[in-house]
């Protein structure tokens, strides 16, 4: 749909922005609201569909609106009982609610008011109104897969990086990508980026014609390399962030370290600011015990193995750049329902079940066999898109 | 009286009422201006029951998907400007659909040129309406109620599609009032209370073409019965294997005895062949073997050179 992107200077000027919330802060705001809603989509049995849809429409409210004006956990439930209903799953309100005081501490959950039925009822206008009844949201699921099926190489890599690519668009919903580039390209870059990370390169691909110098080119236009190493560094900067310090965090999620894999291309960008990027970092991290998912894949995804990453970690989880006492996976990452079923705990509800510890001398990053990596590139944030952005 | 957007920074539309234009059977429409940027609209009001859990389902799929049909900005398909909802009254919510301003339907446009139109005008008025019927098919919508009155014609006599895709919202209203709504453009199936599919609209302009000759609808029926032999006194009664085969059809086959055959021929003398051809594509009893609106656009009729009569 038209009208919805943004470039970055007008996602750091926001309702939120002009009402004294700062970047980081509402950046923290979107991230937790997105997590919310997925948890509690996953924990109502909602579909990885409507989680995202209510995701996007979480999104797009916070660019008319102030988080200071209005709570983001209401917001958060409002939009997924709206998801749900536009995406033919409808829950009840008041169950949404109920699972939401579960998950909430007091101190959150009187946002609500005194009737918080009533108080959700009354925003879902303002939230349509707010996002001019589009309901209809596209994710970069339905690309991901139509993309894969094109590309030719060994099954079990591609299904793997398949996987990978899932859990990086479960993720991206914690940033504000969706406000930045369309599903499709969205889908191209953490399609990229798993296949950089769990050494599945494309060679060859179906439809490939002579004009055709990567396989993207087939389905996107003028996408650079920078904006897809943008796109994913987004994504991978969610697993760098240091967890909120505020004290009613709680429980402290256990994100609570430093580590921050290192980005395909320019693994020695160190945009954080933190020199300990790619210190210790190993392939052969701990197992990560499976955990039940209650959540089917949905029918109309094709069945791929789970539990991929079971005994092969996920690449994401062998860099660990804290000292010691500190050390220990990465955050896995956090998951919604979807074909890569919950291989990983979700890391805000659920403590990563796995023990911290990686040897501090390990082999190095396996992305860059030959010689040493290129340097980093300048990021650009020119957008080739959406050179207008929406008025 | 009606307001969009909301406080915060965004842009805030109001329309102003300047006379009631509707005259359908489910809303309200009035022409209203955009007292911002000045710009006519048509602005439909509807209402809706909330449910215990706010804003029905149905009505929001519906609605998202005119949002989402409207961004394909097609020539044929009246434009959705915005949707704001008004005040809640009781149980109900008012809802106003902003639609871009149409000078005037096909039914006006009919009755303000009593000595008809010139075929080529006919052939591309019958072109516009089935490409717009074709993109809704194609996004598989059934429009339902195609009639000169949800047909606009723009004042460069385009045509553009209104009044469709809100089938389950109006159900809801037509058990409220007791409107009537006209049989005249109903397909057999509809008005035998079968099941039904793409191939009613098509039944649908195969009158509105035959009309735009005669100047006056084809089949006027006042009750679905009468409707039913209107039909079969004109097209012809369907042999006894063709009549649908299920117990609980309200109609009896031989429950009709057709009186004063006529063919459309001789009801629309000026009708060219191929036109004739074409509408007889489309006014089978059995949907099954109606043409479709894709195959419709390539009948001889719209690829004969452009003839003045
Ligand atoms: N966009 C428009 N511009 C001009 N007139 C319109 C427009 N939309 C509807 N109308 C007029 O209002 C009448 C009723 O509108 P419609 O959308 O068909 O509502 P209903 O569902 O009540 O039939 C139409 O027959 C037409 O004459
Ligand atoms: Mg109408």
């Amino acid at each position: 749909m038209p009208g919805w992107y943004y470039d970055k200077k007008e996602l750091r000027n926001t309702p939120s922005a002009a009402d004294g919330i700062d970047y980081k802060t509402e950046m923290r705001y979107r991230k937790k609201g997105a997590r919310f809603i997925i948890d509690t989509g996953m924990e109502m049995d909602l579909g990885y569909n409507t989680t995202a849809t209510g995701v996007v429409y979480f999104h797009r409210f916070y660019m008319f609106h102030s988080f200071k004006q209005f709570p983001r956990y209401v917001t958060a439930c409002c939009c997924l009982f709206l998801a749900g209903k536009v995406e033919e799953t409808p829950k009840k309100c008041k169950d949404i609610i109920r699972i939401a005081k579960t998950n909430l501490d007091d101190l959150k959950f009187a946002t609500f008011g005194d009737d918080p039925k009533e108080e959700v009822m009354i925003l879902e206008r303002i939230l349509l109104q707010t996002i001019k009844f589009d309901l209809q949201v596209e994710h970069p699921y339905q690309y991901l897969l139509k993309y894969a099926k094109c590309l030719k190489g060994d099954k079990a890599k591609l299904e793997k990086m398949v996987q990978m690519a899932w859990t990086f668009v479960n993720d991206s919903l914690c940033t504000t990508l969706c406000l930045q580039w369309e599903p499709e390209i969205i889908a191209v870059a953490l399609m990229y980026l798993a296949g950089k990370l769990s050494k599945f390169e494309v060679v060859d691909w179906v439809g490939r014609t002579p004009k055709h110098l990567r396989w993207w080119d087939m389905f996107v236009e003028d996408v650079t390399m920078d904006l897809l190493e943008d796109i994913c560094h987004q994504v991978l900067d969610l697993y760098s962030q240091p967890a909120t310090k505020s004290p009613s965090q709680s429980p402290p999620p256990p994100g609570q370290r430093s580590a921050r894999p290192p980005s395909p291309t320019t693994p020695q960008n160190n945009r954080n600011g933190n020199g300990n990027d790619k210190q210790a970092m190993s392939p052969e991290t701990p197992s990560i015990p499976p955990i039940n998912t209650k959540i089917p894949p949905p029918s109309d995804i094709p069945q791929f193995p789970y539990q991929t990453f079971t005994n092969v970690p996920p690449p994401l989880a062998s860099y660990v750049s804290a000292p010691p006492h500190l050390a220990g996976p990465p955050p896995p990452p956090p998951h919604l329902a979807g074909p890569p079923p919950n291989v990983f705990p979700s890391f805000v509800s659920h403590p990563p079940p796995f023990p911290p510890v990686v040897p501090p001398n390990a082999p190095p990053p396996p992305f860059y066999p030959n010689g040493p990596p290129p340097p980093a590139q300048p990021h650009n944030s020119r957008r080739p898109y959406f050179p207008h952005p929406p008025t | 009286m009606a307001q969009s957007g909301s406080s915060m920074g965004e842009r805030t539309s109001t329309y102003e009422a300047i006379n009631k234009i509707g005259r359908g059977a489910y809303g309200t429409v009035y022409r209203a201006r955009d007292k911002q940027s000045g710009q006519e609209v048509a602005l439909k009001k509807v209402c809706i029951p909330l449910t215990d859990d706010g804003i029905p389902m149905n009505t929001l799929r519906e609605i998202a998907l005119l949002k989402q049909l409207n961004s394909y900005d097609h020539p044929n398909i009246v434009k959705l400007l915005d949707i704001c909802h008004g005040q809640q009254i009781g149980k109900d919510i008012m809802m106003f659909l902003v639609f871009e301003h149409v000078e005037q339907d096909l039914a006006m446009y009919i009755e303000k040129h009593p000595k008809g139109f010139a075929t080529t005008q006919i052939r591309n008025m019958s072109r516009e309406i089935i490409t717009g019927v074709d993109f809704l098919h194609s996004n598989r919508i059934i429009h339902r109620d195609l009639k000169p009155q949800n047909l606009l014609v723009t004042s460069d006599g385009h045509i553009k599609l209104a009044d469709f895709g809100l089938a389950k919202t109006y159900d809801f209203q037509m058990k409220l009032t007791s409107v009537v709504v006209t049989l005249w453009y109903r397909a057999p199936e509809i008005l035998l209370g079968l099941p039904y599919a793409t191939p009613v609209d098509i039944w649908s302009v195969g009158c509105i073409i035959v009309e735009l000759y005669t100047l006056k609808p084809l089949f006027c029926g006042k009750s679905e019965n009468e409707q039913l032999n209107e039909i079969l006194r004109i097209i012809g009664k369907p042999s006894k294997e063709d009549w649908p085969e299920v117990d609980n059809i309200p109609i009896k086959w031989n429950s009709f005895d057709i009186e004063n055959q006529v063919d459309i021929k001789s009801l629309a003398p000026n009708m060219c062949e191929t036109a004739y051809s074409l509408v007889m594509d489309m006014l089978f009893f059995d949907p099954t073997k109606r043409t479709t609106a894709l195959k419709a656009l390539n009948h001889e009729f719209f690829l004969e050179e452009p003839i003045n009569t």
